[in-house]
């Protein structure tokens, strides 16, 4: 090789050794020593974090009826200072969305001016607004993915739903009760790009964790038609408000839950009249009226000698009381306890709540639920209003036998019928299906129960019971009671001629499907009263979900009879207390969970012996006396006298009775006589 | 002779060596109207003649064996190189076709969810009772039902 040659050579290799030096340097320099700068630069270029959705967990209803969803929406927001031109961006989008191009324009300035890199410009917008703004393709309009509540049924179950914030956080009802369960966590998902923006490999940062969906014990059939039945008689009777309770008695599930007035949780009422928005039936306590006399006969089957056939003085509607004078409405002589309820006499239940008594009164409202809340898991909900038994007047026995002087709810009245229904064990309600039912506690013996239930029934099946005309199921047997409570005017301190109609009822009777409360406020007139206003949506709630419950008939389906229409509807509780009487809910509801523990005796308490003292017992030694051949009138003032019960047929003189003169009548048993012309 | 390394050492032979007379002299147009010759024509335009037709080729195994050897480690190499590219270009493919799949199945959860909504929408009671309404379905009337009794005869229904 000669020289020249190995020059070359030398040459070109000092060329390729320089040539690779610089490429190596230059790659050092952008892999090592400009790594991170680099790696940053090309992360942003290249990689994408986009959140994931993770919906808010639907609410359904118990046969997985969709009552509450979450749906994906698009919003639109803009970084301000990307922005070209700040008039031009504010014409552009208040045209397409429909907002002030001025006020925009105010924001858009104020956020350049405040260096503000973010700016939502409408929320939840529709899908032909954002396709419309996709179109003008600017790449300083940007789309974020939220997500939005949507109520398919719009008002049915508003007040157990609940609603949600703008920024889906449960701010009423069940939405707020269980916003952690049914709240999702949205996911990190990094997603790398190519030149063209399409996505080629993408790493799941953070999973997503979707929201629980939520399943109520609330059957939405049975739902609408309380909600519907409810919303017409409120309209009928040109009452304010009302509330229905569907309760099934055997495990606490409440099927319906309505209250009127309503609303469409889409679009919730806003400014001041929220009212629609009051969840009365577990929030807004009343006079429950002579549905209460329920507790006052089950305390009394409890704690005393008296039975359904006991006879009670009702005094021709007149008592005086420790110089307070009572009047009723009904002028009644002598009943029956079972006839005291089918009747709805207030001075027999007084006379029957002074024979059990202040202590054991106040014992069995307590033991009742009354005083304390039900549990359910709803916010707001209120203990109703029950006095301390050391604030009890004199008189308050009196008012608390017949359903005043003492607050309630919806609810609680819901399952204190429920109490009845289900052989005396207290069962907590409940709304959430998957919710673990909670241990129920024994109020009544199941005997007591079982005799209420019957003398219950006796205010649906006697011609002359309040429930009689307007609450009596057709096919299915059934128990009642009707309640009319005046409503105090706290202005005037007076009785209106207003009214809270009620009722509380069950069926069937052998073995309870279903309990109803319903409550109508400020109805008026004697229409207004609670059979007549209550009774007809009890029965079409009670009977609608008995059908879609399939229970079976238990009774042939016969049309009404045309002695229904002689029924006294009238139980209003109070006739004429006067105004000497305090207020009757002064007292704040929680005021009786303080004074929760049970009273032994209150001595301040009056003499509330009444005059059935000694019943059963004809004599000394218990012996029957001869009835026969005496008036009712004759027959009605011995057994009084003797506190004996009598049960009566037929008109006239007394022909023949059962047991005869002269032999012992066992406990528990009345005398039967038969009158005759 | 004008090859690569004639030009190379142009740039690269010491001055001393005595350069060579250019031989465009010889070219020097006698005509005035001839076209002047092109810079290096010589170089550009030099083709030499070679008289290769007594050469004979002469046979070489070795060589023949080396040049297989080269195809073959070319071929393996080649096989190599895509046999460890290759996952990472399906790799790739996949990456884009698992990426529009993914995009694809949340449009479709949007539009399951929405249909979801008009579903439930066109079920509710609400609807179902108007529907009941405007069909002139009413509930029976007390005493106007009738069950069937199959065990007596094949009488289905009554009235």
């Amino acid at each position: 090789m000669d020289i020249l040659a190995t020059k070359r050579v030398h040459m070109l290799a000092r060329l390729a050794f320089l040539w690779a030096a610089l490429i190596a340097g230059r790659l050092i320099q952008l892999q090592v020593i400009q790594h991170g700068e680099y790696k940053k630069l090309a992360t942003r270029q290249q990689e994408r974090v986009i959140e994931v959705r993770a919906p808010r967990g639907m609410i359904l209803d118990r046969h997985g009826e969709r009552l509450a969803m979450s749906l994906p929406v698009e919003s639109v927001c803009v970084d301000p200072l990307r922005v070209p031109d700040l008039g031009v961006a504010a014409g552009i989008l208040s045209q397409i969305l429909g907002l002030d191009s001025a006020e925009l324009l105010g924001q858009l300035k104020s956020a350049v001016d405040n260096r503000r890199g973010f700016l939502w410009i409408k929320r939840k917008v529709t899908p032909q607004e954002a396709a419309r703004l996709r179109d003008l393709k600017l790449e300083w309009i940007e789309f974020r993915t939220e997500s939005q509540r949507f109520y398919p049924n719009r008002s049915l179950a508003a007040h157990l739903l609940g609603g949600v914030d703008f920024e889906e956080n449960g701010n009423a009802g069940i939405e707020q009760s269980f916003n952690e369960q049914l709240q999702g966590h949205p996911g990190e998902l990094v997603l790398t790009e190519d030149v063209q923006k399409r996505g080629f490999k993408s790493t799941m940062e953070t999973e997503p964790q979707p929201g629980q969906d939520i399943h109520l014990t609330i059957d939405s059939s049975i739902q609408f038609i309380a909600e519907k039945e409810l919303k017409e008689m409120v309209q009928q009777q040109h009452a304010k408000s009302g509330s229905v309770v569907a309760m099934d008695p055997r495990n606490g599930d409440i099927v319906a839950y309505a209250n009127y007035p309503t609303y469409d949780p889409n679009d919730p009422p806003k400014g001041q009249d929220v009212s629609a928005r009051e969840d009365l039936a577990i929030a807004a306590p009343f006079e429950p009226g002579s549905v209460f006399k329920v507790i006052t006969l089950s305390a009394a089957l409890e704690t005393t000698h008296l039975r359904p056939e006991t006879m009670i003085n009702c005094g021709g509607g007149k008592i005086t009381l420790f110089g307070r004078t009572i009047h009723d409405d009904h002028r009644y002589g002598i009943l029956s306890m079972e006839d005291v309820l089918a009747r709805s006499s207030n001075i027999g239940a007084i006379n029957i709540g002074l024979t059990v008594g202040q202590d054991k009164m106040y014992e069995y409202v307590r033991r009742f639920g009354f005083g304390s809340k039900t549990g359910v898991p709803l916010p707001g909900e209120s203990a109703g209003m029950v006095r301390p038994l050391k604030h009890w007047q004199k008189t308050s026995i009196a008012s608390v036998a017949m359903g005043h002087e003492i607050g309630v709810t919806a609810m609680q009245l819901a399952q204190a019928a429920a109490i009845v229904a289900s052989g005396g064990l207290r069962i907590k309600p409940r709304l959430i299906l998957d919710a673990p039912a909670a241990e129920p506690v024994r109020v009544l013996r199941p005997e007591t129960a079982i005799t209420m239930r019957r003398m219950m029934e006796g205010v649906m099946i006697k011609p002359y019971g309040t429930g009689h005309r307007y609450a009596r199921l057709i096919g299915y047997t059934s128990g009642g009671k009707t309640g009319t409570a005046m409503i105090y005017d706290y202005q005037t301190r007076h009785y209106t001629h207003f009214y809270n109609a009620s009722f509380v009822g069950f069926a069937p009777i052998a073995n309870p499907a279903i309990v109803v409360a319903v409550t109508i406020n400020h109805t008026e007139g004697k229409t207004g009263y609670g059979a007549p206003a209550s009774g007809p949506v009890f029965r079409e709630v009670a009977s609608s979900a008995l059908r879609i419950k399939d229970v079976p008939k238990d009774l042939p389906e016969m049309l009404p009879s045309p002695d229904d229409g002689q029924a006294d509807d009238n139980d209003v509780a109070i006739a004429d207390l006067g105004s000497s009487i305090p207020p009757p809910l002064v007292q704040a509801g929680n005021a009786a969970a303080a004074d929760d523990r049970p009273v032994a005796s209150a001595k301040d308490a009056p003499d509330q012996r009444s005059f059935l003292e000694n019943p059963g017992s004809g004599d000394a030694a218990g012996r029957v006396p001869n009835f026969q051949g005496k008036s009712v009138r004759d027959v009605i003032q011995q057994s009084a006298a003797l506190g004996i019960p009598v049960e009566f047929t037929g008109s006239g003189i007394a022909r023949a009775q059962i047991p005869a003169p002269g032999d012992v009548l066992p406990s528990g048993h009345a005398v039967r006589v038969e009158f005759g012309r | 002779m004008a090859t690569l390394a004639a030009i190379f050492d142009r740039f690269t032979s010491p001055r001393t060596i005595e350069q060579p007379a250019p031989r465009t002299r010889f070219l020097e147009p006698e005509d005035p109207f001839a076209v002047p010759a092109f810079p290096n024509e010589d170089v550009y335009f030099y083709a030499k003649r070679i008289a290769n037709s007594n050469v004979l080729r002469v046979a070489d195994p070795a060589a023949r064996k080396t040049c297989w050897r080269m195809i073959g480690y070319s071929f393996v190499l080649a096989m190599l190189v895509i046999s460890l590219l290759l996952p990472t270009l399906y790799g790739l493919m996949a990456g884009y076709r698992m990426e529009a799949l993914r995009q694809e199945k949340a449009r479709l959860d949007l539009d399951r969810a929405a249909l979801e909504l008009q579903e439930t929408k066109l079920e509710t009671p609400a609807r179902l009772e108007e529907l009941a309404r405007m069909q002139r379905f009413v509930d029976p009337a007390p005493e106007s039902v009738v069950y069937l009794d199959t065990k007596s005869d094949r009488i289905l229904a009554k009235k």
